[in-house]
């Protein structure tokens, strides 16, 4: 036992001080982003605010996406139980999902990279980086527990007490560890660290799709949901603390395994076989696009089926808004004034959460361009007569093919299901679903072109291209709920779009963010073709 | 002779380090240059520089007449490169690679191809991720020598082969040599480039030091002589010309200047010569007496 993680607490040592940096900005960033909308809430609270919001949130489509309430009533739905309702479940997913990527960053990563064969050969125990990993990420979550409670209890709001306020960090804390327990496992299984990844948050996609299904039609169900244990809490009303315990028992259950298979297996692999290898290349292979293309084919195939299986998780919900508008005499007026029925409302809504997803496929294909770079995998080619334009605009081109198919496997997943849900009298046909989602096609072409504007002048900036697309994204979430400033909601790119079919077609702003995209990928052209090849960082 | 590579007082900073200060050399066809130089020296960056990876600050390069930088694409197609860290795609075979590399190339001889795997004897079907260092280093070999070019550029192509690969590895090198055309080898193995190279440029610290043919090397430094005598040896120290005497019995070893030979011998015959051995000067020595300095 003391031989399979020895040095442990030197490599947890060594973590700490790789990572300090960056747990401060998780730490830090994550926990203002789940305590410190509590002014915003408390404006949205005032007057009647409460009970409009209480109504709105009983409507299954938001259930499915936010989570459930236990509050029986409007009047007792207290600031804490509204600020718990909406944020609790994306709190925690954001937490599981960081953690779930700094494991296998971690672990696997590692591993592929030949880092971990130097560290094993010294006197480091089998399993001793995993422990090392493990203790610094419950570590860290502890930490954002604390942190977010203690925020929360400084705002001072009646109804948001000090044990709720713990309670409610300790959930997304947990959350965190929850992913980070999955994460290690899948470590173990797949063969790469981009398989171990893509699983782990495919795991996760799941979990979210299934506990959606749940919490609609009989939340007793989302308990056996291991997601569900990190927002069931219901922090400021039932207070339970009962889930937490649930979560942290299977977290250890899970850790102990994958240390179990990390134990049996070599160094380098995976549990699933490797597949025999060909002497030949296929014709498909022998150019620069086939090379692209057979690079990114694993992450494309996985993001494009995750693209249907969401719409169409969204999509069957659709058959259970006339229903609750029917039961519901004050949404009913609410939403027949506005000329537009419920379901196009939440079209346009569920577009824009989707496709911001889709834009993650496109920025994934532009970045590996500089991965491939600086893991030398592209030296040798830089003597042929291939040139840089020929590497940039075919990864640009894929991946703008990526996002168009996306959107289109997006929108059918949704439209498909929710026409078929709604049955005969449905306000709404496949082109009014496809438009909806083209419509979203120049953020698509943002993104990329944002991307592809990094890469080619400050390639290692890769990364934060998916921070400004998370904080787009949470801003146009969250916008409607807060009640933004117009200038600051403009600061992400998805809200110059109007939201079809609610909203016209506004072909003036369709065309300008496709034109400022194109340019933006001309000049990351223009910077890729100037800038010395980053080898070996 | 015609000039395939000139390179003519390249600089080139990253940051405040500067890795290359005044970096000239010439590379003929139909010859073989051996650049060498401690690591760090600057042998990667000077390379990467010709192959337009990065930008030079200052200074010329031309391969072909043609600019490294401007004109870069032209240059490549006529140029093969193997680079001093073969990192390959994991999921791909090493067949399925040196089969891309030739396509990315423009076409190779597929005959000729084969023949090097089965020289090489790399196992073509297993996958990169499963190769060790010295197979991917022959992936990259294979790929380079099946195309057919008029410049080689090969940066450290044998650390890690074993040394019945090494030969094969000089027999090829040998033939493109004989072909006409020009190799531009960057080692740290001196013996190999003592083997194949024609001229050898030595370059520290960014700067080229030495250039020269091994034979105009050597003339600079002095050979390791070993000799036993009938009489006295001790009588050899005195010599002129003769440098680090060491004596054991009567086995003297010292260094020679090689102008004094003359003199050496004819004091030696004195004594009554049993035997003598004359070493001329490794690259190594060469190499290290540079290093001290």
């Amino acid at each position: 036992m003391q031989e399979k993680f020895a040095r442990s607490r030197v490599l947890f040592v060594q973590y700490m001080k790789r990572d300090w940096k960056k747990i401060i900005a998780w730490v830090i960033g994550l926990g203002l982003f789940s305590a410190a909308f509590v002014p915003a809430f408390e404006e949205i609270g005032k007057g009647q605010g409460l009970r409009g919001m209480y109504e709105t949130l009983q409507n299954p489509a938001m259930i499915s996406m936010v989570g459930p309430t236990p509050v029986e009533n409007a009047a007792d739905y207290t600031l804490g139980a509204m600020y718990a309702h909406e944020m609790l479940l994306f709190c925690g997913l954001f937490a599981m999902i960081i953690a779930a990527l700094h494991v296998v960053s971690h672990t696997r990563k590692e591993e592929d990279l030949g880092l971990t064969e130097l560290v094993r050969s010294f006197q480091v125990g089998r399993q001793a980086n995993s422990l090392a990993v493990i203790a610094e990420v419950v570590m860290i979550n502890i930490l954002l527990a604390l942190v977010i409670g203690g925020m929360m209890t400084g705002f001072g709001v009646d109804t948001m007490t000090a044990g709720g306020a713990f309670l409610f960090g300790a959930s997304i804390g947990m959350a965190g560890i929850l992913g980070a327990a999955i994460a290690l496992v899948m470590a173990q299984i797949m063969p790469t660290s981009s398989g171990a990844t893509g699983s782990s948050l495919g795991i996760v996609g799941l979990l979210y799709i299934l506990r959606a299904g749940t919490d609609v039609s009989n939340v007793d169900f989302s308990m056996i949901n291991p997601m569900g244990w990190t927002y069931l809490t219901y922090p400021f009303t039932e207070n339970n603390w009962f889930p937490l315990i649930l979560a942290a028992v299977f977290s250890v259950i899970v850790v102990i395994i994958a240390f179990a298979l990390e134990g049996g297996r070599d160094m380098g692999a995976g549990y699933l076989p490797e597949r025999e290898g060909r002497e030949s290349a296929k014709k498909s292979l022998l150019s620069v696009p086939g090379l692209f293309t057979k690079l990114n084919k694993g992450v494309m195939i996985s993001w494009l089926i995750a693209f249907v299986i969401m719409g169409a998780a969204y999509g069957s919900i659709y058959g259970d808004m006339q229903a609750f508008l029917e039961s519901n005499e004050i949404m009913s007026q609410m939403f027949t004034i506005s000329g537009v029925s419920i379901e196009e409302a939440f079209t346009g809504t569920i577009m824009m959460v989707m496709i911001g997803l889709v834009s993650i496929l496109p920025i994934a294909i532009v970045n590996k361009l500089f991965s491939e770079e600086t893991r030398l995998h592209l030296s040798q080619l830089y003597a042929t007569k291939v040139t840089r334009a020929q590497l940039y605009w075919t990864s640009v081109i894929l991946a703008i093919l990526a996002g168009i198919v996306g959107i289109l496997l997006a929108s059918s997943g949704l439209g498909g299901t929710a026409i078929s849900a709604m049955g005969d009298g449905s306000p709404m046909n496949m082109w009014d679903f496809f438009s909806a989602g083209y419509n979203f096609l120049p953020s698509v072409l943002f993104f990329t072109g944002l991307a592809a504007l990094v890469l080619g002048w400050a390639p290692r900036l890769g990364k934060a291209v998916y921070a400004y697309l998370g904080y787009s994204f949470a801003l146009n979430y969250f916008g409607g709920i807060l009640d933004l400033p117009e200038w600051f909601s403009k600061t992400a790119v998805q809200s110059w779009i109007p939201r079809m079919p609610a909203d016209p077609f506004d072909a003036a702003t369709f065309i300008t963010i496709s034109v400022i995209s194109v340019a933006l990928m001309v000049m990351g052209y223009m910077g890729y073709r100037k800038r010395d090849m980053v080898e070996g960082a | 002779m015609t000039n395939i590579v000139k390179v003519q007082g390249l600089q080139k900073s990253f940051g405040k380090f500067k890795a290359l200060h005044d970096v000239s050399f010439t590379v003929n066809a139909g010859e073989v240059v051996g650049f060498i130089g401690p690591n760090g020296a600057g042998k990667s960056t000077t390379i990467r520089t010709l192959l337009g990876i990065i930008h030079r600050d200052a200074g010329d390069a031309k391969i072909f007449g043609k600019d490294v930088w401007k004109d870069s694409l032209e240059i490549h197609k006529r140029i093969s490169y193997v680079p001093g860290d073969v990192a390959l795609w994991g999921s791909l075979t090493g067949g399925e690679i040196i089969d891309l590399f030739m396509k990315l190339h423009g076409g190779g001889d597929k005959n000729k191809r084969d023949y090097l795997i089965n020289r090489f004897e790399l196992d073509p079907k297993k996958k990169a991720k499963g190769y060790s260092k010295g197979n991917r280093q022959k992936v990259g070999l294979i790929a380079a020598l099946s195309v057919d070019s008029d410049l080689y550029i090969f940066d450290e192509p044998t650390s890690g082969l074993d040394p019945l690969m090494e030969a094969v590895f000089q027999d090829e090198v040998e033939k493109i040599k004989l072909a006409g055309k020009a190799i531009l080898l960057s080692s740290h193995i001196l013996s190999e480039v003592e083997r194949l190279a024609d001229k050898v440029v030595i370059i520290r610290q960014g700067k080229v030091v030495e250039t020269g043919t091994l034979d105009e090397l050597r003339h600079l430094t002095r050979s390791t002589v070993t000799m036993v005598t009938q009489g006295d040896v001790a009588a050899m120290a005195t010599v002129n010309g003769v440098h680090d005497f060491k004596q054991s019995g009567n086995q003297a070893t010292f260094s020679a200047d090689n102008e004094c030979i003359n003199d050496i011998l004819s004091e030696a015959a004195k004594l009554g010569v049993k035997k003598f051995e004359s070493v001329p000067p490794t690259l190594e020595d060469l190499f290290m007496r540079h290093y001290e300095v």
